[in-house]
């Protein structure tokens, strides 16, 4: 057993787990932040999909241990003073989602692109970027359209 | 996963201490080979020695002799969007953002792809076509004599990757054909014009691991151009063989993808 | 056809038919899902499975000793002990049993044995996966270490996994009761008037079809929750399921109690595609476990666990012949079709479905159809995105391709020259399936106008000079939604919080929370944000049919129409009392009550505050509704793909859909289902399949590593667009919209690959059609002469 400290969405948390926990468990049975998901085990699916001092980051594939004193971001920390994020908004604006089991991972994913994308950003870009992130509902059609929506928007306020 | 005891080293000789005090220690770097591999319980370490906080593995430089050291430790999007790496060698840049995915790239480093030599992965057929020199804790190793066969290298046990030095080509390029499923490379080529002759180095391909093709180097030695390929083949007994790929395919792979490396030199391609 | 009656309250549609943003959208884009793995329980443990790894073994003894030592272990659980527990068969039902299904039956007509299905076998497992016994211990890693621990002594037996191969009379067999492994042999049609229609023809044209082995991969890993209370001696059950209430009273038989003595939960479910429409056995046994052990009991499978022993989709082989005349109007059709169901008959809905639409959207006057479905050595199929209508659209366009290749049509024409008429609705098809509306012709004529079909033969050039192979493929496709016939809605009106509707169906993704309120809205007259919709828990949700083969929104949309009915009676006595008048003289319309005479109007509020006065229920109605009539969507598929000869890779870049769904209740909704079940389609095509190696029995794809899946960077945008002929068999005229991009989606890649080939010959590349086998079939063909260039199959 091993005591991991880390920053959640802003709160200093702290717990004892096994050495092996991964950062995935950590977060969701030790924290109870169950928005994270787990999809697969051979790190391809990208449904837990988190921001690691702001950087995207499989959690699934980190140990919690590899987290200490870190910062990381879940979906649950993503809206700020309840004001949704804005690739949240385009995901719900442009049906970007359907059972919703992927979508965490699919906004986290996405909301780091646009943040570090420098320069334009087309659909074949984001197709790219975004191949670690599997869905089985929507075909992405709608995930990428919900993207470009997104950094539109935020190039939009930034550029205004 | 098995359980084990997790160990954070404060320098690369407290980690290599601390491999050789364990039963059976392991270390860890991105993670992204190693996590899944224990998620299979296809291994079971008692002791992991993690090596990603380690400052002597970290960085970018240009070595004395022009040669550029990317430490063990950086991660394959640090490689990419590096201003360094990008001047002077851009194929390397191009090769280290097309491995994995985003999130992979933001992880994976090439101390622990080196070290692994998987016989599908990409920093080995740069190493190899570059000439590069693996600097570990403990030698200096030149590329022709450090990957040794199909997930083998010269490392001993404990050794860790301190980092990789490549000298400056005068023109380089990459070719990758990706295997659908799992994004790896069935087969890919990097070809170098370096300062010591045409290099290339194949991985994905031949059931030796990351080779390099001399017949092919012999012909281009003579004429750079793809259509200098063209008489000779690849033996698809020499190639791995798989549900996705056979030995014939692999060759055949091989054979286009050298000719477009060599057609599209200072460009990596990448076909999914 | 008895077309269902107008309802005059269905009149003023505001919501129906707009894009609106989702209701459940809000949760699950903040991480607020509640899916199964999310729930725990206080003290509660973890189960792991000891899984087969042999394709079929007897098993003579379990030891358990060196699992019971390891830490953390509680419970070791077997066959035997199942048995002596007198746990029941899970029962699957897997005959279609609506009055509309096709009539599956054994043999010279004879019931279907199924082969039971215990949580547990105590004889045999007879897949790689099945589970033999269960761990139970404190942590999920301390169960899954146990499980490697358990020592089954297995005696393997000759195994047959390949479906032709388990289909001879000679084959391994899985059942010893059975003389072979053939469960279902029937034929339907006029044999007679086919075999005479075959005889008179002026050509033949036929081929046997391939289509493989796929599983559903829902992203999220099944996962059970099971809790046993001894004082109430209730089971709790949470579980991600297509159908909680068929599920609650399928494990109550299985543990021998009263459906009221289970109460199954199932929020949110990360996709279903079918894979999740029958019970699995660890549903029952985390139930099992908690009563013997006194805690709950969690499971969790892993992806790996997840590619074995996920109820797996498709597995046909279908052999079919056309008959046509010297004008190119089909005569007659035959087809000999065998479907293998895995291990045991989880369902024959595959079959089935798939039986009463071989001959498409065409008018082929007689047809003989024999149908077999056969066990074999594999895990057990049932319905996946659109269950058996993919495989026989595969089978009829891919036909009527070669037909037109070998007799010199234009593949077009010779479609549209056969085509069922408008004027022909409803039409009976010749295995007795009535095709209720559909304008084929139009949604061809549409889409080839939105797919710039006509602008094809440039995009062809260009890809050409640029050293690519081109290919444009089209399809056809009727497709069937039946379902499970009954459903049932609760409305509750609330003096404080608006209208509750309580449902029956099961969503995975399909959005019902949003679209059965915009119906509900426009059926009261109240705004959409007025509504809530209450799915998921048995013990609020008494009777439905689960969400399968598109049934959601057509019954849930007749029974909340019947139930709204049923309420505005009730309201109009209330409305009555207050307005003192008659019942008679109460005027209802935009969302409110009120007579002649004054211009004081009640709201739905009211009413239930005064209903509340008198009774305590208050203002709410229950309404059940059976429908056995099937509704037939339908449309119309092009694409375009260019190969890179010297690779076999290949890029979709163009791919477009005109889809019938009946009504549309909401566009955007409807799109979303479009898309995926596209990539469902193409994956299958392109990169999907679940093999077995015949030499060992193994699975060949047991994770995301082997098994290739639609992604961002190898999928392509789409264009859809949605027609709109209204079914004349339920109030609102709807279809089914959840499956139609999948049905036509195997057969247009294919159609596209072989134009793309066609400059260097025919040859037939079974699906999946991967660059490798792109390869070789050009390797094949170049080496070919013209003579020999004919129907190798790579």
């Amino acid at each position: 057993m091993i005591t991991v400290s880390m920053m959640v969405n802003g709160d200093a948390v702290s717990r004892d787990v096994e050495d092996e926990t991964l950062l995935v468990d950590y977060l969701r049975e030790a924290l109870g932040l169950t928005g994270t998901h787990v999809g697969c085990d051979t790190t391809q699916c990208g449904c837990c999909t988190i921001h690691l001092d702001g950087i995207s980051a499989k959690s699934c594939t980190v140990l919690a241990a590899q987290a200490e004193g870190r910062a990381v971001t879940t979906i649950e920390g993503l809206a700020q003073d309840g004001k949704l994020h804005p690739m949240q908004e385009a995901f719900r604006d442009c049906h970007g989602l359907q059972c919703g089991f992927c979508t965490p991972g699919q906004i986290m994913a996405g909301a780091e692109l646009i943040r570090t994308w420098e320069g334009p950003l087309d659909e074949h870009q984001v197709r790219d970027e975004m191949e670690g992130n599997l869905c089985r509902c929507t075909g992405y059609h709608n995930i990428v359209k919900a993207i470009l929506q997104a950094h539109a928007e935020t190039r939009a306020t930034v550029d205004a | 996963m098995y359980p084990f005891i997790y160990r954070r080293p404060a320098s690369v000789a407290d980690a290599v201490r601390q491999f050789e005090a364990g039963d059976d220690s392991s270390y860890i770097s991105g993670g992204h080979t190693l996590l899944p591999t224990l998620k299979a319980r296809l291994a079971a370490p008692t002791d992991m020695i993690d090596l990603t906080a380690l400052p002597e593995l970290k960085g970018i430089e240009e070595t004395d002799e022009g040669r550029i050291l990317i430490r063990g430790g950086t991660v394959h999007a640090d490689v990419a969007a590096s201003a360094l790496v990008r001047e002077k060698i851009p194929v390397l840049a191009g090769l280290a953002g097309s491995i994995g995915d985003r999130h992979v790239r933001h992880r994976g480093t090439i101390g622990g792809s080196v070290a692994n030599n998987d016989p599908a992965a990409d920093y080995p057929s740069a190493v190899l076509a570059l000439d590069g020199i693996v600097v570990t804790d403990r030698r200096r190793v030149a590329a022709d004599d450090y990957f040794t066969g199909l997930y083998e290298t010269c490392r001993e046990p404990g050794e860790i990757v301190i980092g990789v030095e490549f000298p400056v080509p005068l023109s380089a390029g990459y070719a990758k054909f990706r295997n659908l499923a799992s994004r790896y490379a069935l087969a890919a080529c990097f070809v170098a014009r370096t300062t010591s002759g045409i290099r290339v180095a194949v991985t994905g391909a031949y059931n030796t691991g990351v080779t390099r093709t001399a017949a092919f180097e012999a012909a281009l030695a003579g004429d750079f151009s793809a259509e200098a390929l063209d008489a000779l083949d690849i033996d698809p007994e020499d190639m791995l063989s798989d549900p996705a790929a056979t030995g014939a395919y692999r060759a055949n792979l091989v054979k286009i993808l050298a000719r477009r490396a060599v057609a599209h030199q200072g460009e990596v391609l990448i076909y999914k | 056809m008895t077309p269902f009656r107008d309802m005059d309250i269905i009149k003023s549609l505001r919501a129906v038919g707009q894009p609106l943003k989702r209701k459940e959208d809000e949760r699950l884009i903040t991480g607020k899902g509640r899916f199964t793995d999310d729930f725990s329980l206080p003290d509660q443990t973890w189960t792991a499975m000891v899984r087969s790894p042999y394709p079929h073994a007897r098993i003579n003894g379990i030891d358990a000793s060196a699992a019971l030592d390891m830490p953390g272990v509680l419970a070791v659980l077997t066959g035997a002990d199942a048995m002596a527990d007198g746990l029941g068969e899970i029962p699957h039902n897997p005959v279609p049993s609506t009055k509309f299904d096709v009539k599956l039956t054994g043999r010279g007509g004879t019931p279907v044995y199924i082969g039971e299905h215990y949580l547990l076998p105590a004889d045999c497992a007879r897949y790689v996966g099945e589970p033999v016994a269960m761990v139970i211990a404190e942590t999920r890693s301390q169960a899954y270490s146990a499980a490697e621990a358990v020592m089954v002594d297995f005696e393997p037996l000759d195994f047959v996994a390949g479906t032709r191969e388990a289909a001879a009379p000679d084959a391994p067999k899985l059942w010893e009761s059975q003389s072979d492994n053939i469960l279902v042999d029937a034929t339907f049609g006029d044999v007679a008037s086919t075999d005479a229609a075959f005889a008179a023809a002026a050509n033949i044209v036929d081929m046997t079809w391939v289509i493989g082995r796929v599983t559903g991969v829902p992203l999220e890993p099944r996962a059970a929750l099971g809790s046993y209370d001894a004082e109430t001696e209730r089971y709790t059950l949470y579980a991600g399921s297509g159908g909680a209430v068929r599920q609650k009273h399928e494990l109550a038989k299985v543990m021998g109690v009263e459906p009221e003595a289970v109460r199954v939960i199932s929020f949110d479910v990360g996709g279903n595609f079918g894979t999740r429409n029958r019970a699995y056995v660890e549903f029952g046994l985390v139930m099992w476990g908690s009563k013997r052990i006194g805690r709950p009991v969690k499971f969790r499978a892993d992806r790996s666990e997840s590619f074995l022993t996920d109820y797996q989709g498709r597995d046909l082989v279908s052999e079919v012949s056309l008959a046509l005349d010297a004008n190119g109007k089909f005569l007659a059709l035959r087809a000999n079709n065998l479907s293998n169901v895995g291990a045991r008959c989880v369902s024959l809905s595959p079959l089935s479905k798939g039986s009463g639409l071989i001959t498409g959207s065409y008018d082929i006057p007689v047809a003989t159809l024999r149908s077999r479905a056969t066990f074999s050595n594999t895990m057990p199929t049932q319905a996946y995105r659109s269950s058996g209508r993919p495989e026989v659209t595969f089978a009829i366009e891919r036909l009527i391709d070669k037909a037109a290749r070998e007799l010199g049509y234009d593949r077009l024409d010779l479609r549209r020259r056969n085509l069922v008429q408008p004027s022909q609705m409803p039409y009976r098809n010749a295995v007795g399936s009535l095709y209720d509306s559909g304008e084929y012709e139009k949604n061809m004529d549409r889409l080839l106008e939105i797919g710039d079909w006509a602008g094809s033969s440039t995009r062809r050039k260009a890809a050409e000079a640029r050293g690519k192979l081109f290919g444009l493929g089209f399809a056809n496709y009727v497709e069937s939604s039946i379902g499970s016939p009954k459903e049932r809605a609760d409305i509750i009106v609330h003096t404080n919080k608006g209208i509750e509707v309580v449902i029956g169906t099961q969503p995975a993704g399909q959005g019902h929370e949003t679209s059965f309120a915009q119906v509900m809205a426009d059926l009261l007259g109240v705004g959409f944000d007025e509504v809530t919709i209450t799915l998921g828990d048995t013990d609020v949700v008494t009777a439905g049919g689960g969400t399968h083969s598109g049934r959601s929104m057509r019954h849930a949309s007749t029974v909340m129409a019947l139930a709204a009915e049923d309420l505005v009676e009730q309201a109009r006595a209330l409305a009555a009392d207050i307005l003192e008048t008659t019942a008679d003289k109460v005027t209802f319309g935009e969302g409110v009550f009120g007579t002649p005479g004054t211009n004081r109007t009640l709201g739905w509020t009211e009413l239930a505050v005064k209903a509340a006065e008198t009774s305590p229920g208050g203002l709410r109605v229950r309404r059940d509704n059976e429908m056995h009539q099937p509704v037939f969507p339908n449309g119309a598929c092009m694409c375009e793909i260019e190969i890179d000869p010297e690779t076999g890779q290949i890029d979709i870049t163009h791919y477009v859909t005109v889809d019938d769904v009946g009504r549309c209740i909401n566009p955007m909704i409807v799109h979303g289902q479009t898309h995926g079940g596209i990539a469902q389609g193409v994956g299958q095509a392109l990169w999907e399949s679940f093999a077995i190696d015949p030499e060992s029995g193994q699975p060949l794809a047991g994770s995301f590593t082997d098994y290739g899946m639609p992604r961002s960077d190898n999928m392509p945008s789409f264009l859809c667009e949605i027609a709109e002929v209204h079914s004349p068999t339920n109030p609102f005229g709807i279809k089914a919209g959840g499956e139609g991009g999948t049905t036509p989606a195997p057969a247009v890649i294919m159609s596209a690959i072989e134009d793309a080939l066609a400059p260097l010959g025919v040859i037939e590349i079974e699906m999946p059609a991967t660059p490798l086998k792109i390869w070789n079939a050009i390797q094949t063909l170049r080496a070919a002469t013209p003579a020999t260039a004919q129907t190798e199959l790579v």
